[in-house]
C-alpha cells in the first residue's frame, strides 16, 4: 500500500484544524458511507432492520444500528455516544478500541472507535456529527498490512485491501503496553478464520427466514422442467456417491444409449473425470448444450473410442442436425499447450461430424490481473483525463466482450443452427461455467426470473463445481494464492451487461446482482462456501448455514425489476460490441462519494404503479356507486343519491 | 416450488426472417416509378436500374429502383414495394429513402474498375463513369448506390446533378423559399379570413416585447426592462429587436456604450434566479482604453438590479472553453469513429478512439463551466455575465445549459423550445454559417448546437424524470437542422431572417403585415413533419413536472411540489447566502476538486481546503435531487457517455434487436397510458351530472388526446423495437466488408453471421 511517512503528520493535524462549519460536509460523507453500506443490508444489519434497507435515509440507517430499538428512536439519535451496531444472531464482540483514525480517501481523516466482532468491522467517528460509520463484513478483507510502526511519532497504521474493490486505512497510537494486541491483530484473526483454525461465521449465523433457500434448486425438478428424461436423454445415478467424478453433482443427464459402464471409460478420458453432460436442451429442436472438461489427448494424440462414441450419441440425440459443435473456450495456443500436461482438444479427424471452435477466452490468471488493474483505475478516484484509455488498458471490457461473444455464439448455434454444442475449457469449471450459464440465460427466459437465476447459479456454478472456496479464498489469509480469480464476478458483470441491453427482459434488478456479489464475500450465508457439491454435503452446509436465497426470496420486492416483461421463450441476442458494453459503475465505482446512483427509473415506475392502483381503486368505487345507485334508484327514489354522490365530489 | 412451465414450442428468434426472394434479374419497369413531390418541387435528373446497397457482405438484400434528384432532395423509388412494415416513425415530408440536399455533407463518386474516386462539388466535371455513388449525410447516414445496370451517362448525370444542387449559390435557392411560398398560397383557402394565428404551437418566438415581458414576470426580474433600442436593427445587426436591460440603464446610455462592443452587442439579459441574481451575456469590448470604464458601468447597472446589490461575476468563455474549431474537429473525429470506420476495426481501440476524438471531453467542459456558473447564481447569489468575443457561439451553449440546470420550466417541451429560440435563434447564433448550408466556408462550420443537444442528453441520461421530452426528440430536432424548410436554422441573425423573409414575401406576393411565423414557420410546428401520433414519441412517460398528466391532481405525495418557486430550493438558498462574502474563482475550484480528494496527501485536510463551490456541490449531491428543482449533472468522466441514439442509430451492427432503452420506454408508456385512461374515466364520472354513467365504449379517451406512443392495450413489445428506434439502420451502410477470421466476424455482433448461419441450415 502507501508509504508510511505521510501518516504521522496527518495524525497530528487532524483534530486541531477542525472548523465549526464541518457539519454539512460530514453529513454528506455519512450519507455516502451510508449508501454504500446499503448495498449489503443483511451483512450490516440484523434481519429485523432489513426491511428498511431500501431507504436511503441516514436516520433510518443510524437507528437500525442500535442495539436497543426499544428506546425512542429520536432520542437515541441524539445520543450518539453509545451507538453500536445491532449484532446478528451469534455475532459476538471480540475487541473494541478508541482513538482510531480512519483515512477516508474521499473526505479525509476521521477519528473514531472501532469494534471487531466475529463477523464485522465497525468504525464510528467521534468527531463528526452526524457520525461517519463504516461497517464491513470481515469476509471482504483480502489482506491486512501493517505499515510503519517504528516511525517518528509512533503511530501504527493498517491497510485493509478488500475483495470488493476498495482499500481502507486505519491508524492508532503505538501501544505502550507491548503485550496488548492491536485491535487489527484481532481483526486478522477473525478476518481469516480458516487460517486461524476458526469457523467461518456462516456456521454461527442462525437467522431464520420465512423461505428456505436450500430448496430452490432440485436437480431432478430442473431436468424435468426441461423435459428430461425423454427418448434421447436419461438421468443417471452413477455419480450418486461422487465416485465417477468428485467435482460433479450426483445427478447427471446423459444420452440414453450410453450405459453407465461406458460412462466410466469416458470419464477416464476426460480431465478430472468431468464427462460431457447435459446442461440445457432446446424444447423445440432438441439441440443441447453439454459441458465437460478437456479430453486427455496428450502429446501423442491419444484417442478414446468411448469418448468418440459418446459425442456421436450427443449429436444423434438431436435429429435436427448432423453436426456437433465443440467449443473449446480457450485460446488455441493455450489448448495446444495443455497437451504437455496430458490434456488438449478434440481432433476433427477423431470426431466425425464435429467442428471444433476456439473461443479465445483467457485463463483465470489473466482475469485476476485485469481486475487488479481495473481497481487501480477506479479506486479511490478516477483521473479526470484519460479515463477511457485507462479503462481500455485494463482490458476488462474486452474480456467481458469475448465471454459474451462466446456465449452468443453458443446460443446462436443452438437456436438458429439447431445444432448441439459441447463446451469445455481445461477443467470445465471456470470459463465453461461462464459460457454455458450465459448461453442458457440468452436461450431460456426462465433463467431470467429471480428464481430461475438462482437455479442457474445453483446448477451451472455450484453443483458443477466452480471452486468458490479457492477462487474467492473465504477466510483464508493467503491473498497471493494463484487459485484466486474473479471468474464469477466477471460472469455477474456479463449478466449486468445483458440487463443493460434488455432492460425489460430480466425479473431481477441491479441491486440483486450487487447483493449476490456482496454475499459472495461476506461469508454470512453458506451458498458460496466450499468447492463442490460433495464438499458441501460433507460439511453439511445446507444444514448448518443459511442460504443466500432464503434472505433474497424472503424480500423479493427489493430485488424485482418493475420493468420486467415476460418475454417468454424469446432468445436474447445481445450486441457484443464495445459500443454497448459499459463499465458497471454501480458496482466498481460505488465507494466513490461523487458517484451518485443515477436517478432510478425503477423508482419512478413504482410510483406510477402506486398511482395506477389508487386510480383503479377510485374508478372501481365509483363504478360500484353508480351500479348501486342505479339499482337502488330503480326500486326507491329518495334517500340514496346524496350519500352516494359524496365521494364523487371529494375525490379531487 | 418448481412450477414446471409448459414449454410450448414457440421459441422465436429475435431476428427478422431472412428474405430469400430478392430478385436478381431485372424486369423491365412495368410500373412507372414516380417520386412523391412537395409543392414547388421539381425533378432535376434521374437514373433507372440503380441499386441501393444494404449490406456490405453481399448484394442479395440490395434494393433496386430509381434514383432521382429534385431541387429539394435525393430520392430513391423502389422497384418492388417491400412487404415489410413501414418505418415506425414516418416523416410527412420525406420518404424512408429520401435525403434532403441540405443534408448532404459529401457527394463521392467511385469507379471500381478504374479505381477512381472523386468528391464532387458544384459545377464540376467528372472524367469517369461512376459505378458507385456514396452520399455522406450530415445526420450521419451513409448511403451507397451502385450503377451496375444503369446507363453510364445517366449515372454520371444524376451524380453531377446531386452534387450541383446540394451546393446552392445563394440562400434564396434553398428549397424552403419555394416550398413555403407555394404552401402559403395553397393553404390560404383553408384558412379563415386569410391571416391566421401563429400556428398550433405554444413556443414563444421572442420577436416581440410581450414574449420578453412574460419572461421577466415569470422569473421575477422586476429590475429589468424590455428595451426597443434595436428596433429595425438600428444598433446592432445581430441582436434581436427587443432586448432586456437593467432598469437603471437608459436608452441613451446603451446607445452610447454600444459602439464599444463587438458588433454593437450590448449586454443581453438571459434569465433571473428567484434570489435576484441575473444571467447576462455580452460581446467583448473592442476599445481597450474604454474597457474598464464601460464594464464598470454595466456591472454597476446589473448590481443595481440585484435585490441584495450583489456583485457581478464575469466569465470569459473564450478563455475557458474549447473554440468552435476544436468542437468541429472533435465532431468530425467522433463521427468518423462512429459511422465511417469499419465496425470491427474500430472495435479494437474503441475507447481510446472515443477519448482521442475529445468530443466527450468538450461536452464535459461545457457542462462543467455551466455548473460553475450555476454555483455563482444559486450558491453565491451573485449575478453572472458571460463574455465571449462575439457573444454568438459559446455563450449560446453555456447560457442555455445554465438555465436548463436552474429552471425546470426549460425542461418542459415548450420551455426547451423557447430556450433555443431565446438563446440561439434570437441571440444571433449563426446557424447558416455553423451548419454550412451553402457549403461555402468550411472554416465557419461547427456543430455547436449538436454539442448543446449532447449536453442536454447527458443531463437527461442522468435525470430521466426531469425532462418532458425524450432523446428521440433531441435527435429529431438535430435532424431538422438539415431540412431547409423551417426558418429556425436557416439564418445567421434575426435581422437576416427578417430581411430575407421580407424579400421573400414580396416575391411571393404575400400580403405585407402577414406574420412571418405563419408564412415561413419555425421548426417548432412539428405537425409539419410528423403526425400527431408520431409526435407522442417526444413525450417522456417518466416526466415529473407540470405538463405530465399524471400529476394533475398532485395526489401522490412524491409528485407534489412545494409552493415556493421550484427552482430555488429554500434550504440551499439560505445556506448559500451565508457564503456570500467568500471570493472564489469558480473554474479553478472545479479543477482542483478532482485532485483534492486523492488519497493521503501529507497535509490532507479536505474540510479545511474545500472551497465554497466544492462544498456547494457536495451539499447538493448529498441530497436526493428534486426533479423540478436545481439539477447539476455528474461530471466524473465515467458518467459522461456517448449519445448512442444519435451516433449509432444508423449502424446496423450496433443495433440491438428487441432491446435498448426503448423497451423500458415501451413498458412505462403503457403504464402511463393506463393511468391516463383511468383519469379520464374519473373525469367523466365527476362530470356535471353524476348520473351519467359512462358507457363502456367510451372508456378510452380519443386517440388525439393520448400522450403515449405505446398504448396500454399492446402488452407485448412490438417486434420492430430496437436500440435504434424510431430510426431504422437498414440500408445505411457504405463499409467495405473486412473478411477476417471467423472469430473476428462474430465478435462484431451477431447480425451478419447469424443470417448466413440460418441460411446454411435451411439449405440442409
Amino acid at each position: 500500500m502507501e508509504k508510511s511517512g505521510s501518516i504521522d503528520s496527518l495524525g497530528s493535524k487532524r483534530s486541531s484544524s477542525r472548523q465549526p462549519s464541518v457539519d454539512s460536509l460530514s453529513s454528506t460523507s455519512t450519507s455516502r458511507s451510508d449508501r454504500s453500506a446499503q448495498a449489503k443490508p443483511p451483512s450490516a444489519m440484523s434481519s429485523d432492520s432489513m426491511s428498511t434497507s431500501a431507504e436511503f435515509s441516514p436516520e433510518l440507517r443510524v437507528s437500525s444500528l442500535h442495539v436497543k430499538p426499544k428506546t425512542a428512536v429520536k432520542q437515541v439519535l441524539r445520543d450518539s455516544e453509545k451507538e453500536e451496531p445491532q449484532l446478528l444472531p451469534n455475532e459476538t464482540v471480540q475487541d473494541m478500541a478508541q482513538d482510531i483514525t480512519y483515512f477516508c480517501p474521499f473526505t479525509g481523516a476521521v477519528r473514531g472507535t472501532v469494534m471487531v466482532t466475529n463477523y464485522r468491522l465497525f468504525f464510528k467517528s467521534t468527531d463528526r456529527e452526524p457520525a461517519f460509520v463504516l461497517d464491513l463484513p470481515l469476509g471482504v478483507v483480502s489482506r491486512v498490512e501493517k505499515i510503519g510502526g517504528a516511525s517518528s511519532r509512533g503511530d501504527v497504521s493498517y491497510g485493509l485491501v478488500c475483495k470488493d474493490m476498495r482499500n481502507l486505512r486505519f491508524a492508532h497510537k503505538q501501544m505502550e503496553d507491548t503485550l496488548r494486541k492491536s485491535i487489527f491483530e484481532v481483526l486478522i484473526k477473525f478476518a481469516f478464520p480458516v487460517s486461524n483454525g476458526l469457523q467461518i461465521f456462516a456456521f454461527d449465523y442462525g437467522q431464520v427466514f420465512p423461505e428456505n433457500g436450500w430448496k430452490v434448486y432440485d436437480a431432478i425438478s430442473e431436468y424435468k422442467r426441461q423435459g428430461i428424461p425423454n427418448e434421447s436423454w436419461r438421468i443417471t445415478k452413477i455419480n450418486d456417491h461422487y465416485e465417477l467424478c468428485d467435482t460433479y453433482p450426483s445427478t447427471l443427464a446423459v444420452p440414453v444409449n450410453i450405459p453407465d459402464e461406458e460412462l466410466r471409460r469416458v470419464a477416464a478420458f476426460r480431465a478430472k473425470g468431468r464427462i460431457p453432460v447435459l446442461s440445457w436442451i432446446h424444447p423445440e429442436s432438441q439441440a443441447t448444450v453439454t459441458r465437460c472438461s478437456q479430453p486427455m489427448v496428450g502429446v501423442n494424440g491419444k484417442r478414446s473410442k468411448e469418448d468418440e462414441k459418446y459425442l456421436q450419441a450427443i449429436m444423434d440425440a438431436n435429429a435436427q442436425s448432423h453436426k456437433l459443435f465443440i467449443f473449446d473456450v480457450r485460446p488455441c495456443v493455450n489448448a495446444a499447450a495443455n497437451k504437455k500436461n496430458g490434456g488438449g482438444y478434440e481432433s476433427e479427424d477423431a470426431y466425425q461430424n464435429a467442428e471444433l471452435v476456439f473461443l479465445d477466452i483467457h485463463n483465470i490468471h489473466v482475469m485476476r490481473e485485469s481486475l487488479r488493474k481495473l481497481k487501480d483505475v477506479v479506486y479511490p478516484n478516477i483521473e479526470d483525463s484519460h479515463w477511457l484509455s485507462n479503462l481500455e488498458s485494463t482490458h476488462w471490457l474486452e474480456h467481458i466482450k469475448l465471454i459474451l461473444a462466446g456465449a452468443l455464439r453458443i446460443a446462436d448455434k443452438v437456436e438458429s443452427g439447431k445444432t448441439s454444442v459441447v463446451v469445455h475449457c481445461s477443467d470445465g469449471w471456470d470459463r465453461t461455467a461462464q459460457l454455458t450459464s450465459l448461453a442458457m440465460l440468452m436461450l431460456d427466459s426462465y433463467y431470467r426470473t429471480i428464481r430461475g437465476f438462482e437455479v442457474l447459479l445453483e446448477k451451472e456454478w455450484l453443483s458443477f463445481g466452480h471452486r468458490f472456496q479457492l477462487r474467492i479464498g473465504h477466510g483464508d489469509k493467503n491473498h497471493t494464492d494463484a487459485d484466486r480469480s474473479p471468474v464469477f464476478i466477471q460472469f455477474v458483470d456479463c449478466v449486468w451487461q445483458l440487463t443493460r441491453q434488455f432492460p425489460a427482459a430480466f425479473e431481477f434488478n441491479e441491486y440483486f446482482l450487487v447483493t449476490i456479489l456482496d454475499h459472495l464475500y461476506s461469508c454470512l450465508f453458506g451458498t458460496f462456501l466450499c468447492n463442490s457439491e460433495q464438499q458441501r454435503l460433507k460439511e453439511e452446509i445446507p444444514k448448518r448455514t443459511v442460504s443466500l436465497w432464503s434472505y433474497i426470496n424472503s424480500q423479493l420486492e427489493d430485488f424485482t425489476n418493475p420493468l420486467y416483461v415476460n418475454y417468454s421463450n424469446h432468445v436474447l441476442f445481445p450486441v457484443v460490441s464495445l459500443r454497448h458494453l459499459e463499465l458497471w459503475v454501480g458496482y466498481y465505482i460505488r465507494w466513490n462519494p461523487r458517484m451518485r446512483p443515477q436517478e432510478p427509473v425503477h423508482q419512478r415506475y413504482k410510483e406510477l404503479l402506486a398511482k395506477r392502483a389508487e386510480l383503479q381503486k377510485r374508478v372501481d368505487e365509483l363504478q360500484r356507486e353508480v351500479t348501486n345507485r342505479s339499482a337502488s334508484s330503480s326500486s326507491e327514489r329518495a334517500g340514496s343519491p346524496t350519500r352516494s354522490i359524496t365521494p364523487v365530489q371529494t375525490f379531487v | 416450488m418448481f412450477p414446471v412451465k409448459p414449454m410450448k414450442p414457440t421459441f422465436k428468434c429475435y431476428l427478422p426472417p431472412v428474405q430469400t426472394d430478392v430478385k436478381r434479374t431485372i424486369d423491365p419497369p412495368i410500373k412507372k416509378l414516380e417520386p412523391k413531390l412537395l409543392p414547388g418541387e421539381i425533378v432535376v435528373n434521374e437514373a433507372n436500374f440503380v441499386r441501393k446497397c444494404i449490406s456490405s457482405e453481399s448484394s442479395q438484400d440490395d434494393l433496386w429502383g430509381k434514383l432521382i434528384c429534385t431541387n429539394f432532395k435525393v430520392s430513391f423509388i423502389l422497384q418492388d414495394v417491400p412487404s415489410k412494415q413501414k418505418p415506425p416513425m414516418s416523416h410527412l415530408l420525406l420518404g424512408e429513402h429520401d435525403i434532403p440536399l441540405t443534408c448532404l455533407e459529401q457527394v463521392v463518386t467511385v469507379n471500381d474498375t478504374k479505381g477512381k474516386k472523386k468528391v464532387l462539388g458544384s459545377n464540376q466535371k467528372l472524367k469517369f463513369n461512376p459505378t458507385e455513388l456514396i452520399l455522406y449525410c450530415k445526420d450521419l447516414r451513409i448511403i451507397r448506390f451502385c450503377f451496375g445496370e444503369a446507363g453510364p451517362e445517366s449515372a454520371k448525370k444524376v451524380c453531377l446533378a446531386i452534387a450541383h444542387y446540394s451546393h446552392p449559390a445563394d440562400l434564396h435557392l434553398l428549397f424552403g423559399f419555394e416550398y413555403q411560398g407555394r404552401r402559403y398560397h395553397e393553404s390560404k383557402e383553408e384558412r379563415v379570413n386569410g391571416s391566421a394565428s401563429r400556428g398550433g404551437f405554444q413556443t414563444p418566438i421572442f420577436d416581440r416585447p410581450s414574449d420578453w415581458d412574460r419572461e421577466i414576470k415569470r422569473t421575477g426580474a422586476s429590475e429589468w426592462r424590455v428595451c426597443s433600442i434595436n428596433e429595425s436593427y438600428a444598433i446592432s445587426s445581430s441582436l434581436p429587436e427587443f432586448i432586456v436591460v437593467p432598469v437603471s440603464l437608459a436608452d441613451q446610455d446603451l446607445n452610447r456604450y454600444s459602439v464599444f462592443f463587438t458588433d454593437h452587442r450590448i449586454p443581453l439579459w438571459c434569465w433571473n434566479h428567484s434570489n435576484g441574481s441575473a444571467l447576462v451575456r455580452m460581446a467583448s469590448i473592442n476599445d481597450p482604453l474604454q474597457q474598464r470604464k464601460i464594464e464598470q458601468r454595466v456591472f454597476t447597472a446589473i448590481t443595481k438590479s440585484h435585490p441584495q446589490r450583489s456583485e457581478v461575476h464575469k466569465f470569459e468563455l473564450d478563455k475557458s472553453l474549447p473554440n468552435i474549431q476544436d468542437v468541429q474537429a472533435a465532431f468530425v473525429k467522433v463521427r468518423h469513429i462512429s459511422v465511417i470506420d469499419p465496425f470491427e476495426e474500430s472495435e479494437e481501440r474503441w475507447l481510446t478512439s472515443i477519448e482521442n476524438s475529445r468530443w466527450l471531453e468538450h461536452v464535459r467542459a461545457f457542462l462543467k463551466q455551466s455548473a460553475e456558473i450555476v454555483y455563482c447564481l444559486d450558491g453565491k447569489n451573485v449575478s453572472v455575465i458571460l463574455q465571449e468575443e462575439e457573444d454568438r457561439d459559446l455563450n449560446c451553449v453555456v447560457s442555455s445549459l445554465v438555465q436548463l440546470m436552474l429552471d425546470p420550466q426549460y425542461r418542459s417541451l415548450a420551455g426547451f423550445q423557447s430556450l433555443v429560440q431565446k438563446e440561439w435563434v434570437m441571440a444571433g447564433h449563426r446557424f447558416l454559417d455553423r451548419c454550412n448550408h451553402l457549403k461555402k466556408n468550411e472554416k465557419e462550420e461547427s456543430p455547436l448546437f449538436i454539442l448543446f443537444l449532447d449536453c442536454v442528453w447527458q443531463m437527461m441520461n442522468q435525470y430521466p424524470a426531469a425532462f418532458e421530452f425524450t432523446d428521440a426528440y433531441l435527435t429529431v430536432l438535430s435532424d431538422s437542422m438539415w431540412i431547409p424548410l423551417f426558418s429556425t436554422f436557416l439564418f445567421n441573425s434575426p435581422k437576416q431572417r427578417t430581411q430575407h423573409l421580407m424579400d421573400f414575401a414580396k416575391n411571393k406576393a404575400i400580403p405585407p403585415g402577414e406574420d412571418q411565423v405563419v408564412f415561413f414557420p419555425p421548426v417548432w410546428d412539428w405537425s409539419q413533419q410528423f403526425s400527431t401520433k408520431d409526435q407522442t414519441l417526444f413525450n417522456n412517460p417518466t416526466y415529473i413536472g407540470k405538463g405530465a398528466a399524471c400529476v394533475q391532481n398532485g395526489e401522490v405525495k412524491t409528485f407534489t411540489r412545494t409552493k415556493q418557486k421550484s427552482y430555488s430550493s429554500t434550504m440551499r438558498g439560505t445556506a448559500s447566502s451565508m457564503r456570500n462574502g467568500v471570493k472564489e474563482r469558480g473554474e479553478e475550484a472545479l479543477v482542483r476538486r478532482s485532485s483534492l480528494v486523492s488519497e493521503l496527501k501529507p497535509d490532507f485536510s479536505p474540510v479545511k481546503d474545500e472551497s465554497p463551490s466544492e462544498r456547494f456541490f457536495r451539499d447538493w449531491f448529498s441530497q436526493p435531487a428534486d426533479q423540478q428543482g436545481l439539477l447539476i449533472p455528474l461530471l466524473m468522466p465515467s458518467h459522461v457517455a456517448l449519445w448512442k441514439l444519435f451516433f449509432l442509430r444508423w449502424v446496423p451492427e450496433a443495433c440491438i434487436p428487441k432491446g435498448g432503452p426503448i423497451t423500458a420506454y415501451h413498458k412505462i408508456s403503457q403504464l402511463v397510458d393506463e393511468i391516463e385512461i383511468l383519469q379520464s374515466q374519473l373525469r367523466r364520472y365527476k362530470g356535471p351530472s353524476p348520473g351519467n354513467t359512462p358507457l363502456p365504449s367510451q372508456r378510452e379517451p380519443p386517440l388525439t388526446q393520448r400522450r403515449m406512443y405505446f398504448k396500454a392495450t399492446s402488452p407485448t413489445p412490438p417486434d420492430y423495437l430496437s436500440s435504434s428506434f424510431p430510426f431504422t439502420p437498414v440500408g445505411n451502410l457504405c463499409r467495405r466488408s473486412v473478411y477476417g477470421t471467423p472469430i473476428s466476424k462474430f465478435l462484431n455482433g451477431a447480425r451478419t453471421w447469424l443470417s448466413t448461419e440460418t441460411l446454411a441450415n435451411d439449405a440442409v
